[in-house]
């Protein structure tokens, strides 16, 4: 379609901004209407952790909403073969699942975890909050800002276009010219930047904040794997920061490491693996974490193995920084790297193993519960076992010559990842609503939205290893009757909106239980064994006033069982000072005005944004919420 | 109980800790960058490049920096002002003469035609380089932040926290300029 | 268990006419059999973890006679998480040995075939480019988004990229090998069953990757020369 001024534009997206429109103007009336915008602002300006935490899973669903539309779109172009599904072909339809992969896995996956660490690892620690809370403030802007700079290349038609893995060298400005890319290096950058803070706020927070008497050996399972997740982070992120940064020069000041003449595509794979490879891991201890605890709360039973378990998720992240090129082996790195490499990665399975069988463990001669969160954990079991005996297959390099690129793959990762990550993060959300609102999510629906989630995710899913054993490679647009991959493709695309239709039950479920203003909950509404389950629900801004003192695992569950109360005591180490400001947002909004004159080449804009930026670290300086709490302190 | 300005800071410098282990990953991925791309078959070879005058001059003043901020480390410790502020102003002028000549010598080498495009030695040395000049820059401006902060009315623990912080950042930077001449210029000097 | 049946009859219904597993040279066959050697082992582990889960939730779910029974504890048993780390190790062991032999057997680092090197070799070269496939014989014929081989004899495809990462993959005869504008990859099979087979550039390339397609027939040596003198 030709507009005026604009030029040329594809229909869809002139739909996406109508759609847009009207929805943010009918928000904007609802919020006036219905008086919320102090409610708005006292989110804005908090450093809680909870209320980040919140803010964090809100952002997350709704870039699940958008990552999964286009999740739609792919699957309705693959429907059947020789389709032509609206404007999703060629270009289109590589940057939909460009856009597909890179929203899942930084601005949907991650935040779903990093928001459900807000919550839970400060209150199952005992803390107060996290160790640096206005830190943890621009850790959630800088992901807010990256996403949208991320988000808004889609409506200036300039959807990056080179996939979530931005191959060089064709995400080079030789072969894909324009802002496309530049979106989404600007967009993991500064996401990636707020996620190294989060990272280190979490490991401050779990060496030095943690409740009388809790040793390392006391901790919970979830804990210790963000403990872990936060050290991979702090490890694999600056590697993509140095990529996307080594990519940026080759795309705006003619350096060539990547690409043309002197250049080495492969330098690209292997920086972008090494971060790669533990990002996946990142994605799945911290779901690992949340699923030790749902099962042992509903078996009524302490983790099984609880030490070898901590060892597990220790070497899985470990390893995972030794098996990067298993994502390379058709590269032609040699028979000699492929084999070490193979290895490595099959070893993987042996701590993951361990796991799962802890876990099916946990379960004999308990009491288990069937519900909500704990059917998601009993649904990741079979889903992420598959996922991951696939990913041994896959780790069979001779055989990964046939895989690689193909729908095994796709499979493959959904297994891990969906079976993984979200139903993790869906189980978590469950879990933990109590505490975020006050309210318990309606057990019926959601084991509805279970239901159809799990059935829908393995008709879309499995049928994706036949079509790839039967020679479809991955990120086409189409193929043909003669490919014989139609049905399962076509059965893959049902299940596919039968995913969709579960999402609905979700916010039907939000829906309605904000709506009927069912009473709230008290403190232990599932019976539970951490320390989170001894503050009120919502739990407070300060939420333990006296701080339990804990003397074994579990603590709180023993202590019920008989029927003492925890000890308490009020001799503990300072709260970190948490205080309201708007400094965050601010920084975040010059960040995006910075990355959007370097998108763009507009100089003005880029010393403009980069000026502000400097001047932001001036005011942080010299209002440094620090300087009234010592000045208090000191004279006391 | 303890102070709470002495736990507060213990987190924070934990934190920043931290902080110099992903800034250290950064570094070091440059490196290896560095090295895996020089010589470069084709543009100019590094010996050609490089002249062991510049690299000597801009050590002896970075380097030294370190030292004379020990002297501001000691005034902090015994709460002297004098050498707080002697230590601060020498540092500053040494770094601020490091920036100098830095800038010089990427402005002398762009000018006999060794831009950053011309092969990824180049490139990779400008990335690196530029990255540690830029950091010393910012150190530069911190400098200037906390001298002010001294003259004004601040509780001395928040001031002596911040100091403190600037300092290991400051020979984080000096750590990493030490790598950079025994990494990017020795081995083609001589 | 019902999901490992289906998993099963599907398997077993459509394995013999999947590409990856219908193979048409020794090079994907080794493949094939690594592949059905390595679902084994899976359908193994993943059989005794469903019966395992199976029964613990039939045995152990709360019924309404043990909502308030509170479990003993157990901290683990050290001789069980010994089994369940032993087990899995001898499986891989199974699994690594063929693993690095047929990736040492099938990693062309280049004058290594699978025939050994007394074979004569015909030597195809291979370009790709924004989206399409040159193959060039050794007698300077040229051919494109067709790549025609004798039955019988040993190949070796000499690739390289005009412009992005491109990855030649026909199912049937080999595993892919990804195509470089900067070096040279090399892919050495031997067709072993006449037809015409699927050929697809595999690594993503650009708008029209997914049309990269070529056609390789394979014929009989003599059918070979004849076609290349008509090019
Ligand atoms: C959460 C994310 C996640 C997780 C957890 C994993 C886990 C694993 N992955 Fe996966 N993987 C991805 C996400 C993930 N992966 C993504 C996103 C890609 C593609 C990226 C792209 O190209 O776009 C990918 C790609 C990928 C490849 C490259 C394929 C290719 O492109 O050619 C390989 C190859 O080795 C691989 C292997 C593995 C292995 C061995 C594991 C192991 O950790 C699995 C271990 C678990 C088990 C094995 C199950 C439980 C164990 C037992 C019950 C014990 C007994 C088991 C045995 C004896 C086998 N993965
Ligand atoms: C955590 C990560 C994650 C998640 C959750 C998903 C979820 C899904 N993915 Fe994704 N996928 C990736 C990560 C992920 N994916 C990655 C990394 C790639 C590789 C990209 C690349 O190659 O570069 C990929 C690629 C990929 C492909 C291959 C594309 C190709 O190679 O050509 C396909 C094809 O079927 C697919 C399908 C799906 C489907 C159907 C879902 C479904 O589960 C989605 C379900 C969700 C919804 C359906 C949204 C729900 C909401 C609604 C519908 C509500 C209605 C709306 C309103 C009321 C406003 N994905
Ligand atoms: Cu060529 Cu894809
Ligand atoms: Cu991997």
């Amino acid at each position: 379609m030709r507009l005026p001024i604009i030029g040329y534009v594809l229909s869809d997206v002139i739909v996406s901004w109508i759609i847009t429109l009207i929805i943010g103007g009918f928000l904007l009336w609802w919020l006036t209407a219905k008086r919320k915008w102090p409610l708005i602002l006292d989110y804005i300006g908090t450093t809680d952790n909870r209320k980040i935490g919140t803010m964090y899973i809100l952002f997350a669903i709704l870039f699940f909403i958008r990552g999964g539309m286009d999740a739609m779109f792919i699957r309705t172009q693959l429907a059947v073969p020789d389709n032509d599904f609206w404007v999703f072909q060629a270009d289109k339809y590589n940057e939909v699942f460009t856009t597909h992969g890179t929203v899942m896995i930084f601005f949907v996956a991650m935040p779903l975890l990093i928001g459900l660490m807000n919550i839970a690892v400060p209150l199952q620690l005992g803390a107060n909050d996290l160790a640096f809370p206005y830190l943890n403030a621009i850790s959630f802007w800088l992901f807010v800002s990256g996403a949208f700079i991320f988000n808004m290349a889609f409506f200036f038609n300039a959807a990056p276009n080179a996939g979530w893995t931005a191959y060089a060298p064709l995400s080079n400005d030789t072969f894909t010219s324009g802002p496309n890319n530049n979106y989404y290096i600007f967009g993991l950058q500064i996401s990636g930047l707020g996620t190294i803070f989060t990272a280190i706020n979490m490991i401050v927070t779990i060496a030095r904040l943690r409740a009388p008497g809790m040793k390392l050996s006391r901790m919970p399972l979830f804990p210790w794997a963000t403990l872990v997740t936060s050290s991979l982070i702090l490890v694999a992120f600056p590697v993509l920061t140095v990529a996307l940064l080594l990519l940026m020069f080759d795309r705006f000041y003619g350096t060539s490491f990547f690409g043309g003449e002197f250049g080495s595509p492969v330098y690209w794979q292997h920086l972008f693996w090494i971060f790669g490879h533990p990002e996946v891991y990142i994605l799945v201890l911290p779901a690992f974490g949340i699923f030790s605890d749902i099962i042992s709360t509903f078996s009524r039973k302490r983790i099984y193995g609880y030490t070898s378990m901590v060892i597990s998720i220790t070497l899985i992240g470990l390893l995972g920084f030794m098996v990067w090129a298993h994502h390379m082996f058709t590269v032609g790195l040699g028979a000699l790297a492929n084999s070490v490499f193979a290895i490595t990665t099959m070893l993987i399975a042996v701590p993951t193993g361990i796991k799962v069988f802890n876990w099916l463990f946990t379960m004999r001669k308990g009491v288990v519960r069937m519900t909500t969160p704990m059917l998601f954990a009993l649904g990741f079991i079979p889903t992420f076992v598959i996922g991951g005996v696939t990913g041994v297959m896959l780790a069979v390099a001779a055989a990964d010559y046939q895989y690689h690129d193909s729908y095994f793959v796709v499979a493959h990762f959904h297994y891990t990842m969906i079976g993984g990550t979200i139903l993790g993060a869906f189980a978590g959300i469950y879990y933990w609503y109590p505490k975020m609102t006050g309210k318990m999510l309606n057990e019926k629906l959601g084991k509805w939205h279970f239901w159809l989630f799990i059935i829908g995710f393995h008709l879309t899913f499995l049928p994706q290893h036949f079509a790839g054993l039967n020679g479809m490679p991955r990120r086409v647009f189409t193929y043909t009757w003669e490919d014989g991959v139609f049905l399962f493709n076509f059965v893959s695309t049902i299940g596919a909106y039968l995913m969709g239709i579960s999402m609905l039950f979700v916010l039907w479920n939000l829906f309605k239980t904000h709506r009927s203003g069912t009473s709230s909950v008290d403190g232990d509404p599932w019976d539970g064994r951490t320390l989170e389950w001894t503050t009120d629900s919502p739990a407070p801004e300060h939420p333990f006033p006296n701080v339990p003192v804990v003397d074994r695992l579990d603590a709180y569950w023993y202590a019920k069982v008989n029927q003492t109360n925890l000890p308490q005591t009020k001799d503990v180490r300072p709260d970190p000072i948490s205080i309201r400001t708007f400094q965050p947002i601010l920084l975040a909004g010059v960040l995006m005005v910075m990355s959007i004159g370097f998108i763009y080449h507009w100089m003005w804009l880029q010393i403009l944004g980069g000026g502000s930026v400097l001047a932001f670290f001036l005011i942080r300086s010299w209002t440094d919420e620090r300087n009234e709490a010592y000045r208090k302190g000191e004279k006391s | 109980m303890k102070q709470m300005s002495d736990v507060l800071f213990l987190d924070k410098r934990f934190g920043f800790f931290l902080y110099l282990v992903v800034e250290a990953i950064m570094f070091a991925t440059l490196f290896a960058t560095y090295i895996i791309f020089t010589p470069a078959e084709r543009g100019a070879h590094p010996s050609e490049v490089f002249e062991w005058k510049t690299v000597a001059l801009t050590s002896i003043f970075l380097l030294s920096s370190s030292g004379t901020l020990l002297m501001a480390e000691k005034g902090l410790k015994n709460w002297s002002r004098k050498w707080i502020w002697v230590g601060l102003v020498t540092t500053f002028l040494l770094g601020a003469i490091f920036m100098g000549l830095e800038i010089h010598e990427f402005y002398k080498y762009a000018h006999e035609g060794y831009t950053l495009s011309m092969n990824n030695f180049l490139g990779a040395f400008y990335v690196l380089v530029g990255l540690h000049a830029s950091h010393v820059a910012f150190g530069l401006g911190w400098m200037i932040n906390l001298m002010i902060q001294f003259t004004k009315d601040m509780p001395r623990a928040l001031f002596i926290e911040k100091h403190k912080i600037f300092n290991y950042y400051w020979h984080f930077v000096d750590v990493v300029w030490v790598l950079i001449v025994t990494i990017v210029y020795l081995p083609y000097l001589f | 268990m019902k999901k490992t049946g289906w998993i099963l009859t599907l398997f077993l219904l459509s394995g013999c006419s999947l590409r990856v597993l219908d193979p048409a040279s020794p090079y994907a066959d080794k493949i094939t059999r690594l592949i059905y050697l390595s679902f084994g082992i899976m359908m193994l582990v993943f059989v005794v973890v469903m019966i395992l889960f199976v029964h613990f939730l039939k045995k152990f779910h709360e019924t309404s006679d043990r909502v308030d029974e509170i479990p003993v504890d157990e901290s683990g048993n050290r001789k069980l998480e010994i089994t369940w780390t032993v087990l899995p190790v001898l499986l891989l062991v199974i699994l690594a040995v063929p693993t690095v032999t047929t990736t040492y057997q099938l990693t062309s680092g280049a004058s290594q075939g699978e025939g050994g090197q007394d074979k004569e070799r015909v030597i195809i070269h291979v370009k790709a480019e924004q989206f399409r496939w040159e193959f060039t014989y050794e007698g300077g014929e040229v051919s494109y988004d067709k790549l025609v081989l004798p039955l019988d004899k040993e190949v070796e495809l000499r690739l390289t990229s005009e412009d992005v990462i491109h990855s030649f993959w026909a199912p049937n005869l080999a595993g892919k090998i990804d195509v470089f504008p900067d070096k040279e990859t090399r892919l050495v099979f031997t067709a072993n069953k006449l037809g015409d087979f699927q050929g697809k550039c595999a690594e993503f390339c650009g708008s029209h990757h997914a049309l990269m397609r070529f056609e390789t027939t394979v014929m009989e040596a003599s059918a070979y020369e004849t076609w290349l003198q008509d090019q």
